[in-house]
């Protein structure tokens, strides 16, 4: 059943390759809340069920509700444009995106580890690749925010891996992790936004001193 | 008794368009046609004669029935359950891609010998999707003679069986991918609009536009017997060995009945692509099959 939700979570990495508009960007982490919140309820079944609550709660509130209903505040009071705006042609991104969780099958076929679950590390690399791919190829602050999120979720997943020896640790700073990140960018959004019109990376070429 | 499944498919056939097109009618709130018109219109085209432009040469009068004879060949192939098509060998499932190809590629020469400047853009397009989506069925397929050890339809078909939780989810994904091939190479909704009357935006219509009489209604029903073989196809991941014919033949019709209102209704409710976000949208089929394919080696342990 693990094996069948991280698939889907793979293939949730592949759909953000193509998706053009932010909200299909932000229901797709919602989206990913839900298939990490079924993978942590899984594999930590067998932990302490405070641990356990935390863990869930954790994703079922924060990734799935909290943060893409904040982002979906971000995006209308800032007015950001509805579009992605990918530097980059999106059948390019779904080419890389595959070469993407090619190579990172292919690298974690070359470990000999017998504790290590493969699919664990194959996923998460993967989404961390796509996360930061996502941060370089697209123009906006937000989807920068949302890059960096799939990246927060390849660390869960590789965490969950071993989450049954240190549970307590990796999430909580994975909780603080995606907090301040979403609180601050969120807030220099909303700072941009009253200075300048449009939240574009481009615009930062302009600076003078 | 090998023939059962030709029977079938010639059967599913004659009534999955005129499906497809209720579908649409209701969901549109229309009287609509019955479910035989489109059958009608064949059997309408079939008596009259053909008119071939002075400009195009043979290649133009004997591609449609090589395109005809194609599909029909690739029916050939299509298993039922545990029997096996009237053709079965090994490695036959390439034979049914590029047999298929075969009529693909004579329908394309014939457009580009009508000279006309639309029917050479509408068969740029449709071989540049057939060769996104070739990929894709090819890792499937690979993936699927990789799970059982077997290497034709009817040996991959009859050993296929669902065992653990992702050998479903790896079955189900299939399916899902299969269908969406079989809507690129049928040339309908997403990709591609058949009820769409601007040759610039066709697709497989624009190649066809020279075509009249019993051509015209050969490529028609050729297309018909497409749905119904990819249909076919379908079916088969469901057709576990072992049931009888009176559960595995209305599984085949539920399956062909099914995906034929799915059609109508993703043709009702999506509108066509941007053509230039079609080839994305094909190529993510070839990322579903690679992730099948992940899938299929999990399930035979080779990694853990």
């Amino acid at each position: 059943m693990t094996n069948i939700l991280l698939i889907t979570f793979a293939i949730s990495l592949i759909y953000l390759g193509v998706a053009n508009r932010l909200s299909s960007y932000i229901s797709t982490l919602a989206f990913q809340g839900i298939l990490l919140f079924g993978v942590a309820f899984i594999e930590l079944i067998e932990i302490n069920w405070v641990i356990l609550v935390f863990v869930l709660l954790e994703t079922i509130i924060f990734k799935t509700i909290a943060i893409p209903y904040f982002l979906n505040y971000v995006v209308q009071k800032n007015n950001i444009t509805r579009d992605a705006e990918p530097f980059l042609p999106d059948f390019v991104s779904i080419v890389l995106i595959t070469v993407i969780i090619l190579g990172s099958f292919l690298l974690s076929n070359t470990i000999q580890d017998p504790h290590l679950r493969k699919i664990f590390f194959v996923v998460a690399l993967s989404a961390l690749f796509t996360g930061l791919y996502i941060i370089v190829t697209r123009k906006k602050i937000i989807t920068h925010v949302m890059g960096f999120l799939v990246i927060e979720n390849g660390v869960f997943v590789l965490s969950l891996a071993v989450g049954n020896e240190m549970p307590m640790l990796v999430n909580i700073g994975i909780l603080l992790d995606i907090f301040a990140s979403v609180f601050l960018l969120g807030i220099f959004a909303n700072k941009i936004g009253d200075v300048m019109q449009e939240q574009d990376v481009e615009q930062l070429r302009n600076l003078r001193d | 008794m090998n023939i059962l499944s030709l029977i079938l498919i010639v059967t599913a056939s004659l009534f999955f368009t005129g499906i497809v097109i209720r579908t649409k009618s209701i969901f549109s709130g229309r009287k609509g046609p019955g479910i035989f018109q489109p059958l009608k219109d064949v059997w309408r085209l079939f008596r009259k004669g053909a008119v071939y432009s002075k400009t195009s040469s043979f290649i133009f009068q004997i591609a449609p029935s090589i395109y005809f004879a194609s599909v029909l060949m690739a029916i050939f192939l299509i298993p039922f359950g545990n029997q096996p098509g009237i053709i079965s060998f090994k490695g036959d499932f390439i034979f049914f891609a590029y047999v298929l190809a075969l009529g693909k590629f004579f329908m394309i020469i014939s457009a580009l010998d009508t000279g006309s400047s639309f029917e050479g853009m509408g068969a740029s397009r449709e071989s540049l999707y057939s060769l996104l989506a070739e990929p894709a069925f090819f890792i499937l397929m690979g993936s699927f003679a990789l799970l059982t050890g077997h290497t034709s339809f009817y040996e991959i078909f009859s050993s296929l069986h669902f065992g653990s939780y992702i050998s479903y989810a790896v079955g189900t994904l299939a399916a899902i991918v299969l269908a969406i091939i079989a809507l690129i190479e049928n040339s309908r909704m997403p990709v591609d609009d058949p009820k769409t009357h601007l040759e610039l935006t066709m697709i497989h219509e624009v190649m066809i536009l020279d075509n009249s009489g019993f051509d015209l209604g050969l490529i028609l029903y050729a297309s018909n017997l497409k749905f119904a073989m990819y249909g076919a196809l379908i079916a088969n991941f469901f057709l576990t060995p072992g049931y009888e014919w009176y559960y595995s033949i209305p599984i085949f019709i539920s399956t062909q009945i099914l995906f034929a209102m799915a059609v109508g209704a993703i043709e009702s409710f999506m509108a066509r692509f941007r053509m230039n976000h079609n080839p994305q949208y094909i190529f993510m089929l070839t990322s579903i099959s690679l992730l099948i394919f992940l899938g299929v080696l999990l399930i035979l342990g080779k990694i853990a």
